[in-house]
C-alpha cells in the first residue's frame, strides 16, 4: 500500500493543487481529467458493481428501497462466494478448463513454433503462396469453420449427446484449438527480427535445424512465446460458444459456460450468488492480467502494428 | 536465408500445423460452401444439389429481418461510437502524466474479461427494480425503467455494454500507436503555434491513421460477429420460447447458431453455411471498401 | 535581435530523484543578425541551451531576453522563432509546400498570401521546384532545406538550429554549410546553431561558444578562439589533428620540456602543461626538440610526421610539415616552437598562462 502511496506521489500532488490557479492551461487540464475519469468509472463500474452485489445479502439487495452503493466490511456475505461453488461443479469446470488450457497450449506452442520456423527460416517451394493462403484465413468469420468443425467431432463421435466420455469431451474441446494462423503469423515475425547471421553461423558450426530452434531461436522469442501461452489459455478460460456446442454432459463443461447456464431463468435468481460465481470466473482473469500487463500488451501492439 | 532449398524438411516442420489446419480450417471453408448447396442435407447425407434454396430459406426465415437489423444497428452504432471515445481517450491519456500509469490500466481492464461474465454483471446494472442504472436516473428524478424488458431499450442497453467490451483493445492500439510517434513533430507543432486542436486532426490523426485504420477494419468484422455479448446480457438462448420475431435480439451468428442446434432438422446445416457465407460475403465487401477508403485516407 | 542569456541553469531530475546539471548559469550575448555555433562534446549541455532559448525546456533559473524583451517564461509558441529539429521532423503525411505553410495557417495568414511566402521561402532554399513532392520522396539534404523554410516562413526573430549537418553525408554536409550561410546572409536572421563538430562550427560561424559540462568556457570568433583558447579544454576541443599537448615546467620564464627550453613564458615557477600546435613546429638543426619519426603520412600540401612520444596522453603526436621536407620514418628530426603556437596552462586549473 505504502508502495502505491508513494508511487501515486500524492504529496507532489497536494503541493501542486495549493499552487493551483485559474488559468486556460489548467482549465483545459482540468477538463482533460474529468473526461478521463468519467469513463475510468464508466469502464469500472461493471467490476464494481459486480463485486458490491457478490458481498451483499440477498436480503439487503431485495429490501433496500435502493440499492445501495457500499457494503461494510462487518456486513459483507462472503457466504455467497460459497453458495456459488456449491451451486455448480465450478472446480470441476476449472479443473476442466486448465487442462483444456494446458493440451492446447502445448499443442499450439509446439504446431505454431514449428510453423514459425519453417517460414521465417527455411527455404522450399511455395513457402510465400502457403504462407499468404493462411494469412488469408484470418479473414474468415470462425463460424464458417465450426460448423463443419461441429460436423466432424460429431461425426467422429467425440460429441455424441448421451455416449460422450471425458476423453472425447477433451479431444473435441482442444483439437480445434492446437494451432493458430494468428500465432504462427506472430511468431514468425519474431523470428524474423533474429539476425541471419546466427543461423549462419550455427549453419557453419554444424549446429542442425532443430538444435538451432531450440536452443537459439526459442529463448530469444521466448517473451513472444510467453504472450501466446497467456492469450491462448486465457482464450480457453473465455471459450463459450464451442464448449456449448460439443458437450453433452454438464460435468464436461468449462467455467464459462457453467457460469451462463447456472444463472438463466429471470425469475428468482439470486443475484448475489450469480455475481460472486461471474467474481470467481473474471477474478483470475484480472489476476493474469495485473500481473503479465507486459507480455497481453505485447500481443497487442503486434497486432495493431502489423495488422 | 540459405540458397539451398530444403523442401521435405520445411514439409515436416510444417506438418502438425498444417494437418490441424487442413481439417479444422481449409476443409471447413471449402465445406461451408459445399454444404450450402446440398439439398435436404442430414447426419452426413443429402438428397442432392439445389442452387439458392438454402440462401432463400435463410433470408425467407422471419428471424434473418430481425437478425440483420440487430447486426446493422450493432455495426453502425457501436463502432463509431467506440472508435471515436476510444481515440479521444488515448489521446488525452497520452497527453496527461500524472495518474496515466493507474487510468492506463483500468482502461486496459475489460480486455481480459469474459464476455459473459460481465454480461451479467450489465444485466444487473439494468435491472428493473435492484440496477445501477435506474438508481442513478433516480438521482435526476427519473422513473425506473426495465431495460432488458423491451427490445428498443434493451438494444441501448447492449451497445452501452458493447462500446465498453470494444474500448481497451482500441486505447490500447492507439496508445501504442501515439507512443511510437516521433515527439519532434509535437515540439515542432508547438514552435508553429499550432493550437491544440489542429495539432490533432492535422498531426496526431493522420500520423495515427494506420492504427486508425486497422482498427476500424477489425471492429467491422467483430461486431458482425456480435452474439456473445447478447449470451451474456441476455442469456444463453438468443430466441427465447414466446417472444415476437421482431423483440429478440438475434444476430447474423446468433441465427446460425439456431440453425446449427437444429442439424437434426434437414436442411438446417446447410442455412447454418448458407448464414456463414453471407456472412463472409458481407464482411468480406466491408474489408475491402474499408480498405479502399483509408488506400485514400491513410498516410505512409 | 540581440539575445542574452543569463544565468542560465537547468537541472534534470531523473526518476530515482537523482539531479544532473545540464546547463550551468549561463551569461552568454548573441549579437543581432550573426550566425553563431553552439560547440561541444556530447552531453555538455549545448542543445538543452537551444532547447531554453526555443521555450521547449523551462529552465531552473536564469532569464532569456529577445532584445530588451524577457521571454524566460513565454511560451515557445509566442517567442517568434523558428526551429530546425536533428531529424527535421517533417511531417510525413503532409507534402514540402503543405510542410512550409503549416506555420502560416497557424497563424492565419491568408491562403493566397501564404502560397506566395512559401514559394519564397522554398525558392530561397532552392527546393522551388519539389513542392507537390513527400518527405519521403526526398534527399536527405533536400529534407533539410524543407526543415529550414519551414522554419522562416513565419518570419521567425530568431533562427535555431539542432545538429544541423549531423544525418548528411559528408559531401552534403559541406554544400550544406556553406548553404546555411548563405540562407543567413540573405536573410539577416540573427542563427543559433547547435554541432558537436568543430570543423562545421569553425567554417560557417561568425562566433563560437564552446561548451564543456554545462558551462561556457570561451566565446568569440572561430580563428581568435583557435588562436587564443583561455583553457586547456578549448585548445584540445579545436584542431585537427589535435593539439599536441606535453607535461612541462616553468623555471624562470622558460618553458621546459623533457629539460629543453622551448619557448619563454609570463608565468611563475611550476608545473604546467604546454600545448603545441601540430602546425607549430619548424624543423631546425639548432632546435630544443629531438623527435624520432615513427611513420610519415603524406597528404598532399602537407606531410604529417607521427612521433611517439612517450609519458604523454596520447602517446603519439602528429606533426605538420610542408610535403617538400622528405623525411623517413626512424629519423631524428630536430625541431623548435612557434612562439604563437605554443600554449601554456596552468595543470590544477587548466587556464592559459602563456
Amino acid at each position: 500500500m505504502e508502495k502505491i502511496i508513494e508511487k501515486l506521489n500524492l504529496k507532489e500532488f497536494w503541493k501542486d493543487l495549493k499552487k493551483f490557479r485559474f488559468t486556460k492551461a489548467n482549465v483545459r487540464t482540468i477538463a482533460v481529467y474529468s473526461f478521463l475519469l468519467l469513463f475510468a468509472i464508466f469502464v469500472f463500474i461493471p467490476f464494481y458493481w459486480m463485486i458490491l452485489t457478490s458481498l451483499k445479502t440477498l436480503e439487503e439487495i431485495e429490501t433496500a428501497l435502493q440499492p445501495s452503493l457500499w457494503v461494510k466490511f462487518k456486513d459483507m456475505a462472503f457466504y455467497n462466494y460459497y453458495s456459488a461453488l456449491q451451486a455448480a461443479p465450478y472446480i470441476r469446470y476449472m479443473a476442466n478448463t486448465v487442462l483444456i488450457a494446458f493440451i492446447s497450449t502445448v499443442g499450439t506452442i509446439v504446431t505454431t513454433i514449428s510453423a514459425a520456423f519453417a517460414f521465417a527460416r527455411l527455404n522450399f517451394k511455395g513457402r510465400d503462396t502457403l504462407f499468404l493462403a493462411l494469412i488469408a484465413t484470418m479473414m474468415i468469420p470462425g463460424e464458417m469453420f465450426v460448423i463443419t468443425n461441429y460436423l466432424t467431432v460429431t461425426g467422429l463421435g467425440w460429441a455424441s449427446p448421451f455416449t460422450q466420455t471425458f476423453p472425447e469431451a477433451i479431444m473435441a474441446l482442444s483439437f480445434p484449438f492446437m494451432t493458430s494462423v494468428f500465432y504462427i503469423f506472430f511468431l514468425r515475425q519474431t523470428f524474423k527480427t533474429i539476425p541471419d547471421e546466427l543461423y549462419l553461423a550455427a549453419k557453419v558450426d554444424g549446429t542442425s535445424d532443430f538444435k538451432y530452434l531450440r536452443r537459439i531461436m526459442v529463448p530469444i522469442a521466448s517473451p513472444t512465446i510467453i504472450t501466446i501461452i497467456i492469450l491462448n489459455a486465457m482464450g480457453t478460460w473465455s471459450a463459450y460458444i464451442w464448449p456449448n456446442l460439443v458437450t453433452s454432459k454438464e460435468e464436461y463443461r468449462l467455467v464459462t459456460n457453467g457460469l451462463r447456464n447456472a444463472y438463466t431463468q429471470n425469475q428468482g435468481i439470486a443475484y448475489n450468488e450469480a455475481m460472486a460465481a461471474a467474481m470467481i470466473v473474471t477474478f483470475p482473469l484480472l489476476i493474469v492480467f495485473l500481473l503479465l500487463k507486459k507480455y497481453i500488451m505485447r500481443g497487442v501492439s503486434r497486432a495493431g502494428t502489423k495488422g | 536465408m540459405l540458397e539451398k532449398q530444403s523442401n521435405v524438411k520445411a514439409w515436416l516442420y510444417l506438418l502438425p500445423a498444417l494437418a490441424l489446419l487442413s481439417v479444422f480450417t481449409f476443409y471447413p471453408l471449402f465445406n461451408a460452401f459445399l454444404l450450402a448447396f446440398l439439398k435436404d442435407y442430414v447426419y452426413g447425407s443429402a438428397t442432392g444439389f439445389v442452387f439458392m434454396d438454402n440462401f432463400k430459406n435463410v433470408i425467407a426465415d422471419p428471424n434473418f429481418n430481425q437478425a440483420v437489423k440487430n447486426t446493422s444497428i450493432i455495426v453502425f452504432v457501436s463502432v463509431p461510437i467506440s472508435v471515436t471515445v476510444a481515440l479521444m481517450i488515448s489521446v488525452l491519456l497520452n497527453s496527461i502524466k500524472k495518474f496515466q500509469g493507474l487510468l492506463q490500466t483500468i482502461f486496459f481492464l475489460p480486455y481480459v474479461t469474459n464476455a459473459i461474465a460481465i454480461g451479467m454483471a450489465f444485466a444487473f446494472i439494468f435491472n428493473e427494480s435492484y440496477g445501477l442504472l435506474n438508481l442513478m436516473l433516480s438521482w435526476v428524478n427519473i422513473d425506473p425503467v426495465d431495460w432488458l424488458g423491451s427490445w428498443e431499450t434493451g438494444m441501448v442497453s447492449l451497445l452501452i455494454y458493447t462500446v465498453w467490451g470494444g474500448l481497451a483493445f482500441k486505447i490500447m492500439v492507439f496508445l501504442s500507436g501515439l507512443q511510437s510517434i516521433d515527439k519532434q513533430y509535437y515540439d515542432a507543432a508547438r514552435v508553429d503555434a499550432t493550437p491544440k486542436f489542429r495539432v490533432f486532426t492535422r498531426i496526431t490523426v493522420p500520423l495515427l491513421s494506420p492504427m486508425i485504420a486497422y482498427i476500424t477494419v477489425t471492429s467491422f468484422i467483430g461486431s458482425f460477429k456480435a452474439y456473445r455479448t447478447i449470451v451474456g446480457l441476455f442469456g444463453p438462448t438468443v430466441l427465447p420460447a414466446g417472444t415476437l420475431p421482431d423483440e429478440s435480439f438475434i444476430t447474423i451468428v446468433g441465427l446460425i447458431y439456431e440453425s446449427l442446434s437444429k442439424s437434426d432438422t434437414p436442411g438446417m446445416v446447410s442455412e447454418a453455411a448458407a448464414a456463414s457465407i453471407l456472412l463472409f460475403i458481407t464482411t468480406l465487401a466491408f474489408t475491402i471498401v474499408n480498405m479502399w477508403v483509408s488506400k485514400k485516407r491513410v498516410h505512409f | 535581435m540581440e539575445i542574452k542569456l543569463q544565468d542560465l541553469t537547468k537541472i534534470f531530475q531523473a526518476k530515482d530523484k537523482t539531479e544532473t546539471v545540464a546547463v550551468k548559469s549561463l551569461d552568454i550575448t548573441i549579437p543581432s543578425g550573426k550566425l553563431i555555433g553552439l560547440l561541444g562534446p556530447s552531453g555538455c549541455g549545448k542543445s538543452t541551451t537551444l532547447y531554453m532559448i526555443a521555450g521547449l525546456l523551462k529552465p531552473n533559473n536564469g532569464r532569456i531576453f529577445f532584445g530588451d524583451e524577457d521571454v524566460t517564461d513565454m511560451a515557445p509558441e509566442d517567442r517568434g522563432i523558428g526551429l530546425v529539429f536533428q531529424n527535421y521532423a517533417l511531417y510525413p503525411h503532409m507534402s514540402v509546400q503543405q510542410n512550409i505553410m503549416f506555420p502560416l495557417e497557424n497563424i492565419k495568414v491568408p491562403k493566397d498570401e501564404a502560397l506566395v511566402r512559401a514559394q519564397e521561402m522554398a525558392d530561397l532554399v532552392g527546393i522551388g521546384d519539389l513542392m507537390s513532392r513527400k518527405p519521403k520522396q526526398l534527399s536527405g539534404g533536400q529534407q533539410q532545406r524543407v526543415a529550414i523554410a519551414r522554419a522562416l516562413v513565419k518570419k521567425p526573430r530568431v533562427l535555431l538550429l539542432d545538429e544541423p549537418l549531423s544525418n548528411l553525408d559528408a559531401r552534403l554536409r559541406l554544400q550544406t554549410r556553406e548553404e546555411i550561410k548563405r540562407i543567413q546572409r540573405e536573410t539577416g536572421i540573427t542563427t543559433i546553431f547547435v554541432t558537436h563538430d568543430q570543423e562545421e562550427a569553425m567554417s560557417i560561424s561568425d562566433e563560437i561558444v564552446l561548451m564543456e559540462l554545462g558551462e561556457k568556457r570561451q566565446m568569440g570568433e572561430p580563428q581568435d578562439v583557435y588562436d587564443f583558447p583561455n583553457n586547456l579544454f578549448v585548445a584540445r576541443f579545436l584542431g585537427t589533428p589535435p593539439i599536441n599537448m606535453y607535461d612541462g615546467v616553468i623555471s624562470k620564464k622558460n618553458v621546459l620540456v623533457n629539460g629543453k627550453a622551448i619557448g619563454t613564458t609570463k608565468g611563475a615557477d611550476g608545473e604546467v602543461f604546454v600545448g603545441i600546435r601540430p602546425e607549430g613546429y619548424i624543423i631546425d638543426k639548432d632546435g630544443p626538440l629531438e623527435l624520432t619519426v615513427y611513420m610519415v603520412e603524406t597528404i598532399g600540401r602537407d606531410t604529417a610526421l607521427i612521433i611517439k612520444v612517450p609519458n604523454t596522453e596520447n602517446d603519439t603526436f602528429r606533426v605538420i610539415v610542408d610535403a617538400s621536407e622528405r623525411i623517413k620514418p626512424g629519423e631524428v628530426v630536430k625541431m623548435k616552437i612557434k612562439p604563437k603556437k605554443m600554449f601554456v596552462f596552468n595543470k590544477e586549473t587548466g587556464e592559459l598562462i602563456n
